[in-house]
């Protein structure tokens, strides 16, 4: 299912796409291609130079962590599926989720899954805890030479007093919800695609 | 559907596979949609994909089953196991329901075309809103200077920019009210009776028409001070509400600078690059906010020193009132002597604005001595600036009054001359030619003998005084601000001592001058603007040039503040000030309103005992008759009063009603935090520290609002929590004493090293701040991009 590299979309394709994602049909298909586009080597699948390419996320001091959020573990491709599952998590909330199924669980873009995302992004090692060295790194990214590093230590130490409850001078995943709780993620967590 | 009936059971069997049908049309998706259209047996297949286009496909597909089973309930509710009276709602729901819909699905109803027509227009009026708002927003001046200037400057210096762009607004306002309504019917109406004459109204006649122009004269000129007060109020209301919003945000200040301050829609390199500057900025100004909670020093030498200072700057203000007070009595001098050169005429005015200059920075550095937070620092000296200016301007004032009561007494003066003149001519006209008859002298209106016409001179006065104060600033601008950064920059080749580091160096923006340069102006052209209508004028046009001239010399000349502090969250402060200009403006207008008489030969208003009769006159004269009758009624203090107490109470009520509501939300906010707290408690020691609230949960189910805790391997410090008392600040975690570990007030490794050059050109690949050893998990960067 995620190596067959076909260029046209098929309607199982796009059936199963819709169930796990929530897309529209339209929706898919215009994000197809989309996909087709940024697909320079044109073999149905992503690299990360692909990704490269887009001057949004080049820029990004978290650039090249978002891009890495697309390719499953250790591998160099995404495919379609791949590169809409990931998507599925900028779709925006609505209230009425009439395809809610209760046996498929949570949808990909709910808000804790889209804390998810963003968590993933900061905890490089994936174990579940965002710890100081992985702070410093993100200051570092974000604010460049502008501020000594002894004061940077200071404000990754100053965030992990904000936001640890247990004590454990890591920021888990509960914390991050907790720190980001008036933040409106759904609606600055969303992407308003073209129907 | 899902919801429960407390009727029948017998309705749960057919809800369950009307359930399930519904399911799976769902899930068949296009294909059930494709069955639909097929069964509606309808041709119009185009009108179909346009309210495709047009109505979502969710939307047509679920009312596409709905229509379909009300239609089969329609069909066989005879034989449905039910109630009469149920049996005919339903059916009248039903058909009610089918009638409505089926038009839009494209069958053979009566409403399909309709319903298509109404769901199109709606969708386009909604479009249509969105792209007038995209116009609307994208209409606004001058944002990305603005944004430029912020991301270097920071928000303080920017709020700068916004306050001039908003008055900029207004005064283009007031200047096309007075344009469209005043000057243009008089240019069209003034030539038959002849512009410029016509300002010296012959005093025989006055034209019906010209009666009506002189009230709406009279009406736009009080328009304009009414106009700018309800926006001044509209204004401050609204960021009223904004401000008062998130207080409560001064939990997580750090992460969430950490988390949520990047810009993901910056697609451009030079706006990340701004991008990057403010986000430092940003933190830098945190710490500073930081720095300024922890220190404590000594209390009594910190009061002894603020009331030195505040006593030295009363000697300024008063020594600066007295030296205008000397300077207008010694022009009054100058305007009985002939041989004045131009700087005796504008000596006052240069005198204000020399004094406008200097003071400031002199209270500045007094200032020092307060030691105060620098938002505090910068409002005490907006208030000082404030105080200086106004008394200024009163005192100006003042001479002003002398003036034109002087002038008034020329004018009966050269009154009686005239009158004395005319009755000689018309005696010597009926002696040559035996005519009694009186006719009006055959004298060019032009030529007549006119008096001073005083407000002709106090409108140039104040003319003269905001064209001196735009020249002042402008220069300097040039000197202090671009000549001083030129030597600095050009010098420092060949001087003795680092000229960037040590004494003059680059300057820094001086946010509370100019606000109040602005605030002053303002005040100062709604003032004049009563007696000189192109004030407006030319005070539009030097606020668009001050915006370019003054986003260039920042941009070029200055360097960011030493010590980089937020704005106040609500630009509150600055219309305050603003409004509390506009009263004290509004005042000798309306003095001069009542109570002053307009001079006899000129001006509009000419020939009545005060300019307000205009309005008593048009009341008595042209409008019908009940109309002053009922004015007269209303007018009766015995009306009036219980009108002023009606609204002296509506004041108070609104009030008492704006505490209850703060209150309510400061409530709420507590509400949240001891909930929150009592979630903390809980998940570590499953021991409320609020009996209430444990008596409370233990009668309630179980019911966990957090995912489960975390397993605990170390138990002491939990412990150690759930013996704390009240509220603990959920940031404070563990109570880690803030000043321990935490030291922000280590120097900045860049401390005065001013932004001299550009941020380096990137290199490809490159982002600042990125450590080149990146190598871990393979996530290099490729091949270079194309």
């Amino acid at each position: 299912m995620g190596s067959r590299a076909s260029s046209l979309l098929r309607e199982e394709d796009i059936e199963e796409i819709k169930k796990e994602t929530g897309f529209s049909h339209s929706q898919i298909t215009r994000l197809y291609s989309r996909f087709h586009s940024l697909d320079k080597g044109e073999n149905g699948a992503l690299s990360r130079e692909d990704f490269q390419r887009i001057p949004e996320l080049a820029i990004n001091p978290l650039g090249d962590r978002i891009i890495n959020a697309f390719f499953p573990e250790g591998e160099d491709q995404v495919n379609f599926r791949g590169f809409m599952r990931t998507l599925a998590h900028f779709r925006p909330v609505e209230d009425n989720e009439k395809n809610k199924d209760p046996d498929a669980g949570e949808p990909l873009n709910s808000r804790s899954n889209k804390l998810l995302f963003a968590f993933r992004l900061y905890d490089l090692d994936r174990d579940d805890k965002i710890s100081r060295d992985e702070l410093l790194q993100v200051l570092r990214m974000m604010v460049g030479v502008n501020i000594s590093d002894e004061q940077l230590g200071s404000i990754a130490d100053r965030t992990i007093q904000e936001a640890d409850t247990n004590g454990d001078m890591c920021i888990s995943f509960s914390e991050f919800i907790k720190v980001l709780e008036k933040v409106d993620v759904e609606q600055k967590m969303s992407i308003r695609f073209l129907h | 559907m899902e919801s429960e009936d407390a009727e029948d059971d017998e309705d749960k069997e057919d809800e369950a596979p009307r359930n399930k049908r519904a399911a799976n049309r769902r899930k068949a998706g296009k294909k059930a949609k494709d069955t639909e259209d097929e069964s509606e047996g309808d041709s119009d297949s185009k009108t179909d994909s346009e309210e495709e286009e047009s109505m979502s496909e969710g939307e047509l597909a679920r009312l596409t089953e709905e229509v379909e089973e009300k239609k089969k309930l329609i069909a066989n509710i005879r034989t449905k196991p039910w109630r009469m009276r149920r049996r005919l709602t339903v059916l009248k729901e039903s058909q009610e329901f089918v009638d409505k819909f089926e038009g839009a699905l494209g069958g053979k109803g009566k409403g399909r075309a309709w319903f298509a027509y109404k769901m199109m227009m709606k969708k386009k009026w909604i479009k249509f809103q969105k792209d007038f708002e995209n116009f609307r927003t994208s209409c606004i001046p001058w944002d990305r200077k603005i944004k430029e200037v912020e991301s270097h400057f920071g928000s303080s210096v920017a709020s700068y920019f916004i306050f001039l762009r908003w008055m900029y607004g207004l005064n283009l306002v007031l200047f096309s009210l007075m344009f469209g309504l005043v000057v243009i019917p008089e240019v069209l109406m003034g030539l038959p009776y002849g512009s410029i004459p016509r300002k010296t109204v012959p005093r025989a006649e006055q034209p019906t028409a010209m009666d009506y122009s002189v009230l709406m004269d009279f009406n736009v000129r009080i328009g304009i001070f009414g106009y700018s007060l309800m926006v001044v109020i509209r204004t401050m209301a609204k960021n009223q509400d904004v401000g008062g919003g998130d207080d409560a945000d001064n939990e997580f200040t750090f992460s969430w600078k950490m988390f949520t301050s990047w810009d993901y829609l910056i697609g451009n390199p030079e706006t990340a690059d701004n991008k990057y500057a403010s986000v430092t900025t940003s933190f830098k100004e945190s710490i500073v906010d930081e720095q300024e909670n922890q220190k404590d020093e000594n209390i009594h030498l910190r009061r002894f020193l603020r009331v030195l200072a505040n006593f030295m700057i009363t000697c300024i203000l008063g020594g600066s009132g007295y030296l205008i007070f000397f300077a207008v009595s010694r022009s009054q001098e100058f305007a009985n002597r002939d041989d004045i050169g131009w700087y005796e005429k504008n000596e006052v005015e240069i005198i204000m604005s020399l004094l406008g200059l200097v003071c400031p920075p002199l209270f500045e550095t007094i200032a020092e001595l307060e030691e105060y937070h620098p938002r505090i620092a910068l409002k005490w000296q907006l208030g000082r600036i404030f105080a200086l200016f106004l008394g200024n301007l009163y005192t100006f004032l003042f001479a002003l009054f002398d003036e034109v009561n002087n002038k008034l007494e020329e004018e009966v003066h050269i009154k009686n001359n005239s009158v004395w003149f005319l009755k000689e001519y018309l005696a010597n006209f009926s002696m040559y030619n035996n005519d009694s008859e009186a006719t009006a002298p055959p004298i060019n209106p032009a030529d007549a003998i006119r008096g001073p016409c005083w407000e002709t001179s106090v409108g140039l006065e104040f003319v003269k005084l905001t064209v001196s104060d735009i020249q002042v600033t402008y220069l300097t601008i040039l000197i202090g601000d671009f000549l001083r950064a030129f030597i600095v920059r050009f010098l420092n080749y060949c001087w003795c001592w680092d000229l960037e580091a040590g004494f003059p160096s680059y300057g820094e923006f001086d946010i509370s001058g100019n606000v109040l340069g602005l605030v002053f102006n303002q005040g100062m052209i709604w003032m004049g603007a009563f007696y000189a209508p192109g004030l407006v004028g030319i005070n539009v046009l030097r606020l668009l040039s001050s915006m370019y001239y003054q986003c260039w010399a920042v941009m070029c000349c200055n360097v960011p503040h030493e010590r980089v502090f937020k704005a106040s969250k609500s630009n509150n402060f600055y219309m305050g000030l603003l409004l509390l200009i506009l009263f004290l403006s509004l005042l000798p207008v309306v003095y001069t309103i009542m109570s002053l008489p307009p001079s006899f030969d000129c001006g509009p208003f000419s020939g009545k005992a005060k300019m307000f009769d205009v309005v008593m006159e048009t009341i008595d004269l042209d409008l019908p008759a009940f109309i002053g009758t009922l004015f007269g009624y209303v007018a009766n203090p015995g009306l009036i009063i219980p009108g002023v107490l009606l609204m002296v109470l509506a004041i108070y009520y609104l009030n008492s009603v704006g505490e209850a509501y703060k209150n309510a939300t400061l409530e709420l906010k507590k509400k949240m935090q001891m909930a929150r707290d009592e979630e903390k408690n809980r998940r570590n020691n499953k021991k409320s520290t609020n009996q209430q609230q444990q008596d409370l949960e233990d009668l309630l189910p179980k019911r966990s609002l957090a995912p489960p805790p975390p397993p605990e391997n170390n138990t002491e410090k939990k412990e150690e929590k759930g013996g704390r008392g009240t509220r603990v600040k959920p940031g404070a975690a563990g109570g880690v004493n803030m000043q321990k570990d935490v030291s922000l007030a280590s120097a900045n490794p860049n401390a005065r090293g001013p932004v001299t050059r550009e941020p380096a050109p990137r290199g490809p690949g490159a982002l600042p701040g990125n450590p080149q050893e990146r190598g871990e998990k393979g996530r290099g960067r490729g091949a270079p991009r194309q």
